[in-house]
């Protein structure tokens, strides 16, 4: 027993200049990444005042945060805007990859692929004004309906009614990330071996049976990887929203990370914005777990 | 062999008139947005704030341009955003690495603490602790300056576990031939990782660079003062004339198409030149989640 640390004491010593080099990535971890977290989560106990000291309220932060409406109200909107974008999303990623892997034509080929991709590149400040911009009465969606409806047409401001704000969210999100789900599906699309696609031609099976029995089994376990990500990020979507939201929609899309920067660093609600920042951490937490095993997520790697 | 182009394997019929029109379709409506982008961002004021499809220039004009640089004064957020992502991309890579590499160390002890240590903070987003991370840089003196906007984000737990899977990957045989031909764990790291792991270094600066060149959220909230912003942030203002802090008048179509067209360029040249890593990363941060 003393012998096994002094061994460990020895080992210890003989990396000790490792130690040395690892320190700053540590204390930078504890600084950047543990202080934050343990102090957002003290602060969630507290209110916070702009002078003077702090004082413990008990759970009073997070009974307000639960009964509030306007969390409420940033709840649903996450949920719709950030449950709406995933599913389409997800299926336009889904439609993307199986038309590219289809497409024969080298060069076809890679320019459906850049300009799918190209999106998911782009700062949200960069998709935001450019839909921002399309979507004006001045805009591409109104020059088009212009030219189906002829000189009579009134153009429509997008960004300001409140009844297309959620669609806009969803349909820009899902443009922006489509890609980014396509070339995850791609990686494991071009796995598949080629000689199975012939065997199974050879066999009798059309093209449409291949992709149905072939590259899509093939993509299931990527897709439930795709899954776990998005639920992690659906309660998190805060540069779009921080983009694209103005005061007539404020009310259809604010989300709870928007309401959260608003509280916390707009309006100094310290104690009040921790608590739905810590929410909304054991929430995804959870959820990500749920999902997890809901997909029997775990068993794809062993 | 016989018969060779009869057997060939597409798809035929409806489902191929399905797949043509899904692609038509996702094409156009992936392109035609930014190809808009282009020509308002290359025509004339007064074109670009006309009804209308603008689908082909009017007038090439550069008016925009000229707009952003001397109204909007972009070149200042532009090499703010050069300065600050190439930096803390640089540092990033280089300390991911050597981290990566003490990780891998068979014999290191408390070798597995050190690593869930590292791996916790992946566990919580940075977007969550946004209120206590801005408090942390108030104390720290952080707020408005280039070392806030460089150290924020600096080390991440993904990279230092990026580079130390490159880094499993390395025979030992190779390192054993290094430790017999008299190298000490420096030259080890440096003369036998760092190159054949060069494309995992790659991965991980260009995954990094486009993550800090396109974020929002901590320029935003850590930078009051307009010249320290970077591109994004600055992008951000322009759109929402209405809060702008410059108090400048609204901007024109052309010059915000101008100033997206200046944001998006560092980008598509990095995927023109680097798509491989791109997507290579992309891929292996996925299956790590």
């Amino acid at each position: 027993m003393n012998k096994d640390k002094k061994n460990l004491w020895r080992k210890m010593k003989r990396f000790r200049s490792i130690y040395l080099l690892l320190l700053p990535v540590l204390i930078y971890f504890v600084v950047f990444s543990y202080y934050p977290l343990i102090l957002g989560i003290v602060k969630s106990f507290q209110e916070v005042k702009l002078l003077g000291n702090s004082e413990f309220v008990g759970l009073e932060n997070y009974k307000t945060v639960f009964t509030n409406s306007q969390y409420h109200q940033a709840f649903i909107n996450s949920l719709i805007v950030g449950g709406g974008t995933f599913v389409f999303q997800f299926v336009w990623g889904l439609v993307v990859a199986l038309v590219l892997n289809e497409i024969r034509v080298k060069i076809l080929r890679s320019a459906f692929q850049t300009v799918t991709f190209i999106p998911y590149l782009l700062s949200w400040s960069v998709v935001g004004g450019l839909w921002i911009t399309i979507l004006s009465p001045t805009g591409m969606i109104n020059g088009f309906l212009r030219l189906l409806e002829g000189a009579a047409y009134t153009p429509v401001a997008f960004m300001a009614e409140a009844g297309f704000a959620r669609t806009i969210m969803i349909f820009t999100g899902s443009w922006k990330g489509a890609g980014y789900f396509a070339a995850l599906f791609m990686a494991s699309i071009v796995s598949i071996d080629g000689s199975l696609y012939e065997a199974a031609r050879i066999d009798g099976a059309s093209r449409i049976q291949q992709i149905r029995y072939i590259t899509v089994p093939v993509i299931v376990p990527t897709m439930k990887v795709v899954a776990v990500l998005s639920v992690m990020g659906i309660l998190r979507n805060f540069d779009q929203i921080f983009v694209m939201m103005n005061a007539t929609i404020s009310d259809k899309v604010k989300n709870l990370l928007y309401l959260i920067y608003e509280q916390g660093i707009l309006k100094f609600n310290v104690g009040e914005a921790t608590a739905a920042a810590t929410v909304v951490l054991v929430a995804t937490l959870l959820i990500t777990q749920a999902v997890r095993k809901l997909l029997h997520y775990d068993a794809i790697y062993e | 062999m016989k018969k060779r182009g009869k057997l060939s394997n597409h798809l035929k019929g409806g489902w191929a008139v399905l797949f043509i029109v899904l692609a038509l379709i996702t094409a156009v409506t992936m392109f035609l947005p930014m190809w808009e982008v282009f020509v308002v961002g290359t025509s004339s004021t007064l074109d670009s704030s006309s009804a209308g499809l603008k689908l082909w220039w009017h007038e090439f004009s550069l008016e925009g341009f000229e707009y952003v640089f001397r109204v909007t004064k972009l070149a200042k957020p532009f090499l703010n955003s050069l300065f600050v992502t190439t930096t803390g991309t640089v540092i990033q890579v280089l300390l991911a690495a050597l981290a990566g590499y003490v990780l891998i160390q068979k014999e290191l002890p408390f070798r597995n603490a050190i690593s869930s240590f590292i791996m916790l903070t992946m566990m919580v987003p940075g977007d969550l602790t946004l209120i206590s991370v801005y408090q942390l840089n108030k104390q720290l003196h952080l707020l408005n300056s280039y070392q806030g906007l460089i150290l924020n984000g600096l080390i991440s737990g993904f990279s230092i576990m990026m580079m130390r899977n490159y880094f499993q990957t390395v025979p030992y045989t190779l390192e054993e031939a290094a430790r017999i031909d008299g190298s000490g764990e420096f030259g080890i790291f440096a003369r036998i990782y760092m190159p054949i792991s060069l494309p995992g270094l790659a991965t991980v600066f260009f995954m990094e660079y486009v993550a800090r060149w396109n974020s929002i959220m901590l320029p935003a909230t850590l930078v009051t003062d307009e010249s320290l912003y970077t591109l994004p942030v600055m992008l951000k203002a322009m759109i929402m004339s209405t809060e702008s802090t410059s108090g400048t008048s609204v901007a024109p179509d052309n010059a915000i198409m101008a100033a997206i067209i200046i944001t998006t360029v560092p980008l598509l040249l990095i995927y023109v030149f680097a798509q491989k890593f791109l997507l290579n990363g992309i891929s292996m941060g996925a299956v790590k989640e």
